[in-house]
């Protein structure tokens, strides 16, 4: 079963963060042609990213999210939208650094940029919109 | 709010860590490894219930190895799975933090 897709909406809190988790584990369970360590990598960037909208979304506890998952035959494709305030952070080259070893944050972009075949951010009307994508040999 | 389960023996404290090491709980890991310290500066994290560290997990552990270094001591992390040292191995912080394959195996010779 390929072509499926999974929606979900919360807020930028992060408590509402298991939900995400939840999905993924839906959405693997219901797809075993997805490669387990596929799925791994691709929450581990997911997380990631909704973090960063949590960290850095303002108004503070007021912006809401909604997360759509595409499952294909050979990738995952996410699209998480947010309706906080345009994102002035956004740096596509600079997602490569990773920091220091003895740095207490900033990884979280980077690994997410480590584990993607594709990783994208773009403002689109009043959202700010990322895309992930992560691919395998089908 | 996560209940971090720690025992100390020997002089060495075990921090037993939840399914998922990841933002709703890096605060209170951070807490968790700093009262360890307090009490025993060797510290040992049991990564084996862990299915899933994000980053501001891996800045706890950081926090909590400068933590226990002040207090003249050491982190070492145990028993973690594919995800954690793969994420680990991606944002290198498997030089700092190398992982023993056991509780038992990172107390020895300590």
């Amino acid at each position: 079963m390929t072509g499926d897709h999974y929606e979900l909406n919360g807020l930028a809190v992060p408590d509402d963060m298991e939900q995400l988790h939840d999905l993924l584990e839906e959405a693997s369970a219901q797809h075993p042609h997805v490669p387990a360590s596929d799925v791994m990598m691709f929450e581990t960037a997911v997380m990631e990213l909704a973090n960063n909208v949590v960290e850095h979304g303002r108004p503070v506890g007021q912006v809401a999210w909604h997360f759509r998952l595409e499952v294909a035959a050979d990738s995952l494709t996410a699209r998480l939208a947010d309706s906080g305030e345009e994102y002035a952070g956004w740096d596509a080259a600079a997602t490569h650094d990773m920091p220091g070893e003895m740095a207490e944050s900033g990884r979280g972009l980077p690994l997410a940029s480590a584990v993607l075949d594709e990783l994208d951010y773009r403002r689109e009307g009043t959202s700010n919109v990322w895309t992930m994508v992560r691919r395998w040999q089908a | 709010m996560t209940e971090w389960q720690t025992d100390v023996s020997d002089g060495v404290a075990v921090i037993v860590c939840p399914a998922r090491v990841s933002m709703a709980v890096a605060a209170s890991f951070r807490e968790a490894i700093a009262a360890a310290a307090a009490e025993a500066p060797k510290v040992v994290v049991d990564l084996g219930p862990t299915t899933f560290i994000d980053s501001s997990g891996l800045g706890a552990l950081v926090s909590g190895l400068k933590t226990c270094r002040q207090a003249g001591g050491d982190l070492r992390i145990a028993a973690a799975g594919e995800q954690v040292r793969t994420v680990l191995k991606l944002t290198n912080l498997d030089r700092i933090l190398r992982p023993h394959d056991s509780v038992e195996d990172a107390r020895r010779d300590w």
